[in-house]
């Protein structure tokens, strides 16, 4: 009998492509939903991405009753108690995420509040304390790598204690995830192709680690194929909004890959780099992928050397004799690198950050070392392997 | 029908296994905490006091231990003195079974979702190294191979051989301890 075994969970809805937007009212009302509420940031609606949401929901008759454009990088618990107060003080009755992680996070925790009550979030922090579900809650991305709208996590600091505090239920995923291209469209370059770089990296890291199941695997697989063939064809034309949409629905795969198998090193590494040297995460992930897979080469050849398949068509892959596609499946990722590189300076060592210094590499390996990720990298880690790692990264 | 009349024993031979798997990794951390260097490196970044669980849901078998400082740590049977700090939970008698019968690599077990943590996940993988460090030494390599996700290949024969005696030993000398009391 085999010993296999896995969970696969994905309840939310998907609204993706041309006139996505325009869905939200018919959505909303469909859950008895009257009077949402946005939730979203300064950059977002500087940017004028709230228009067109806020005109799709008008042009239906469904007034947005409150707006909440303050949420900052690092949400936090204060920020997610002003807002709860908000929504109760002005009646309302759903929440819309627009934005990156944090303004999707602090959505999932505002909900939290506002549909089991209480003014402390700090109360609900931890896996599986939610038994409801929350009130109707939509999110529209604005970035296309973080992958937040089909993951059941959040993570909002708590200033006073100075930790970040985990939220883990099934009940914070949203309703509905609404993917419109027009939403990454304006997203610069460098953060285009670092956002890109963190889905596949959710993807790779998906297909290639210890939670991998058929499932999730083919999500991963298209996520890969999906940002291989657009992503230097939107850093070169950034008004293509096909390959726009492609990117967008590629972060939203890979994250239904990766919260249903989890990640390994890179993000595990990644974690302590941002924590550390507070370096943008998808940065982190586009720095350390090439690296950390050659480290688990011997581990994960035969998935990685399928994922050639994905990263370069089929004609290279039947080129390849299957000995080498792990290595060259390497070589492609180093290879989106460069050209990145070469369009908006993405960094592809630590050096290149001018951020690290050589001596935060060892803070970096020991904080690595007791990241949840690690847990389901194919191969043990020690101090020295995540060294060596760092080492290989750092030039 | 025979296997329908043969279930319960079947169940009740599986929890009785779970049971005496714990009684003998309590006290076989106890032990060492007390003989391991490195596991007591790991062990002390825990904070004095902090309780660890393992457990089977909803209220099966448990192991708790104690850091009671210096990276050392303390067998307190199932019995806890206050609010656990980690505990790591297996959702079914089942799932204990298979990790504790080296069917299943605890990493494994994770990544297939047999079992929750109900704490900090950073601190469960600290007590997660020091198990895998434990099965390595008290298990012949062959088993162990089965338990952890890599054996470790700096752990050679003679000194598997000293730390392991000096695992069982204590693990000995405390059950009949205990069986006395």
């Amino acid at each position: 009998m085999t010993n296999k075994y896995y969970e696969f969970f994905c309840p939310v809805k998907v609204i993706a492509g041309k006139a996505a937007l325009e869905h939200i009212p018919f959505e909303l009302t469909s859950l008895a939903a009257k009077r949402p509420m946005i939730i979203t940031d300064k950059g977002v609606r500087a940017a004028g991405l709230l228009d067109p949401v806020i005109a799709a929901c008008e042009e239906s008759g469904l007034d947005i009753v409150s707006i909440y454009d303050d949420v900052p990088p690092d949400s936090s618990t204060t920020v997610v108690a002003t807002i709860a107060k908000v929504y109760r003080k002005e009646k309302c009755d759903s929440i819309i995420a627009v934005g990156g992680g944090s303004a999707i996070d602090t959505g999932k925790a505002v909900n939290i509040l506002v549909s089991e009550g209480g003014d402390d979030i700090a109360e609900y922090s931890g896996a599986g304390i939610l038994k409801h579900p929350l009130k109707p809650f939509f999110v529209v991305p604005t970035t296309a790598g973080t992958g937040s709208e089909v993951t059941s996590v959040a993570v909002i600091t708590d200033e006073k204690r100075g930790v970040k505090l985990p939220y883990s239920s099934p009940f914070l995923l949203p309703n509905a995830a609404i993917i419109d291209p027009r939403m990454t469209l304006t997203l610069p370059p460098h953060i285009t192709a670092a956002t890109a770089m963190d889905a596949l990296t959710h993807a790779t890291e998906a297909f290639t680690c210890m939670g991998k199941n058929p499932l999730s695997d083919a999500y991963a697989t298209a996520a890969v194929k999906k940002v291989s063939q657009s992503l230097l064809k939107v850093m070169d034309t950034p008004k293509d909004e096909e390959g726009r949409l492609d990117l967008a629905q590629a972060s939203t795969m890979a994250g239904i890959a990766f919260s249903n198998s989890m990640v390994g090193l890179v993000h595990a590494l990644g974690h302590a780099t941002g924590a550390i040297v507070h370096l943008p995460h998808g940065l982190c992930m586009s720095l350390y992928l090439p690296y950390v897979l050659e480290f688990n080469l011997e581990s994960i050849r035969e998935p990685l050397g399928e994922l050639l398949l994905h990263l370069e068509g089929p004609e290279v892959y039947s080129a390849t004799p299957a000995a080498r596609r792990a290595e060259a499946s390497i070589s492609s990722i180093r290879k989106l690198r460069d050209e990145l590189y070469k369009r908006c300076k993405l960094p592809r060592t630590l050096k290149e950050t001018e951020k690290v210094t050589e001596d935060q590499l060892e803070a970096i390996a020991t904080m690595a070392l007791d990241d949840g990720s690690i847990m389901f990298n194919p191969k043990e880690v020690s101090l020295d392997d995540a060294m060596t790692i760092l080492r290989r990264a750092w030039a | 029908m025979l296997s329908k009349r043969m279930q319960p024993l079947t169940s009740q031979a599986r929890r009785s296994y779970v049971e005496l798997m714990f009684q003998v990794m309590g006290r076989a951390l106890q032990a060492i905490s007390e003989v391991d260097e490195v596991a007591r490196d790991e062990i002390k970044r825990l904070p004095d006091g902090f309780l660890f669980e393992m457990q089977v849901m909803p209220a099966g078998p448990k192991l708790i231990v104690e850091h009671t400082g210096d990276g050392r740590l303390r067998f307190l049977g199932d019995e806890a003195p206050r609010p656990i700090d980690l505990s790591i939970q297996f959702k079914h008698i089942a799932h204990a079974f298979l990790v504790l019968s080296f069917q299943e690599k605890t990493s494994v077990a994770f990544a297939n979702d047999r079992m929750l943590v109900d704490g900090d996940v950073s601190l469960a993988i600290r007590m997660t190294r020091v198990l895998n460090r434990l099965e390595a030494f008290i298990l012949p390599k062959l088993v162990a191979e089965r338990a952890v996700k890599e054996y470790p290949d700096h752990i050679n024969f003679p000194n598997k051989l000293i730390s392991a005696a000096r695992i069982y030993l204590r693990v000995a000398t405390n059950l009949v301890e205990t069986a006395r009391a």
